[in-house]
């Protein structure tokens, strides 16, 4: 390896793609990059400027975004099975009692949402930023979540989301991408489901694993029982 | 989520899960009951910001599996991620 003037070493292909995994380009809508080997995310950028030079003349942006979907899933799907740290081969199953329209449900997300003046405080830190959150993200997995009660009828504008998983900025212009209250509500209206339990839930899904299973999810299994719910969406991130 | 919906199931609450495209081998791996999964981009399960229609359907899409007959049941979300609406 040579070195520039300023005696830093230049940077490797491989540092430059790993910096958008919670490094100096931390990007977690391609944090993904970390997952492809060099070849692959050669052609990735590659790809994308051939993409971004045709969207120059057409102003056809879809893609752009074609492009960033079609690899995430590339990266994420691939050698998933070997990568998978827990597979199970049975299938625990309720069946639902009654009818979807009369049927309570509640909404459980694990997309890092609470309401204001409700912050769940992790590592008693009181305001955590987004950035703080994407930094700690090892200590978040390896510590149990906290479960935040979400009145139903919380204005939008008092819904709050921190969570160093996964890109948040989305959630953020509307929280319905991934806490969907207004869908469900309207469901509800339509008497498509009986009615939504007035209390939805929401947790920082990037968290052990371990202790999600053991003893924290059983928990809130008995906490969803006595809302007296039916049926339970999850929408994880 | 799937050690969750796995919890819920065996404390005989029923559940449905949404996941994107890029995570389809998690309901499947981690063996979970109803699953809807969707071609939307990580932090977007139900669809872009604003799109309130996309929104609608793809919660009914996925609330709809409590009333399939199989298990388990795992259904893809039939159209693209689409912006601007």
């Amino acid at each position: 390896m040579t070195e520039t003037n300023s005696g830093t070493p230049p940077e490797t292909f491989e540092e430059f793609r790993n910096s958008f995994f919670y490094g100096s380009r931390s990007n977690l809508d391609f944090k993904f990059l970390t997952e492809l080997d060099a070849p692959e995310a050669s052609e990735f950028f590659t790809e994308l400027l051939t993409q971004l030079s045709r969207t120059m003349d057409d102003g056809n942006a879809g893609r752009l975004i074609e492009h960033a979907r079609r690899w995430q899933q590339r990266a994420y799907g691939s050698h998933a099975e070997e990568k998978a740290r827990f597979r199970y081969d049975d299938v625990p199953h309720a069946p639902l009692k009654k009818k979807l329209s009369d049927a309570r449900v509640a909404l459980v997300t694990s997309s890092g949402h609470f309401a204001e003046g409700d912050d769940p405080r992790p590592f008693g830190v009181e305001d955590m930023t987004q950035a703080e959150a994407e930094a700690r993200i090892g200590e978040f997995l390896r510590v149990e979540p906290t479960l935040s009660t979400i009145p139903t009828g919380t204005a939008p504008g008092e819904l709050r989301v921190r969570h160093g998983g996964y890109p948040v900025a989305a959630a953020r212009l509307d929280h319905n991408v991934v806490l969907p209250l207004r869908p469900l509500l309207e469901l509800a209206a339509h008497g498509v489901i009986g009615e939504l339990s007035p209390t939805a839930y929401s947790f920082v899904g990037a968290t052990s694993q371990l202790r999600l299973r053991e003893t924290v999810a059983p928990v809130w299994a008995e906490a969803l029982r006595a809302d007296q719910v039916d049926a339970v969406l999850l929408v994880p991130v | 989520m799937g050690h969750v919906q796995r919890a819920f199931e065996s404390a005989g609450i029923p559940t449905v899960g949404i996941y994107i495209a890029a995570f389809e081998h998690v309901p499947r791996l981690m063996g979970v009951s109803r699953a809807l999964v969707t071609d939307h981009p990580l932090g977007r399960p139900v669809g872009a910001p604003g799109d309130h229609d996309r929104h609608r359907d793809v919660v009914r899409a996925a609330l709809e599996l409590f009333e399939s007959p199989s298990c388990p049941a795992i259904a893809t979300f039939p159209h693209p991620y689409r912006t601007g609406h």
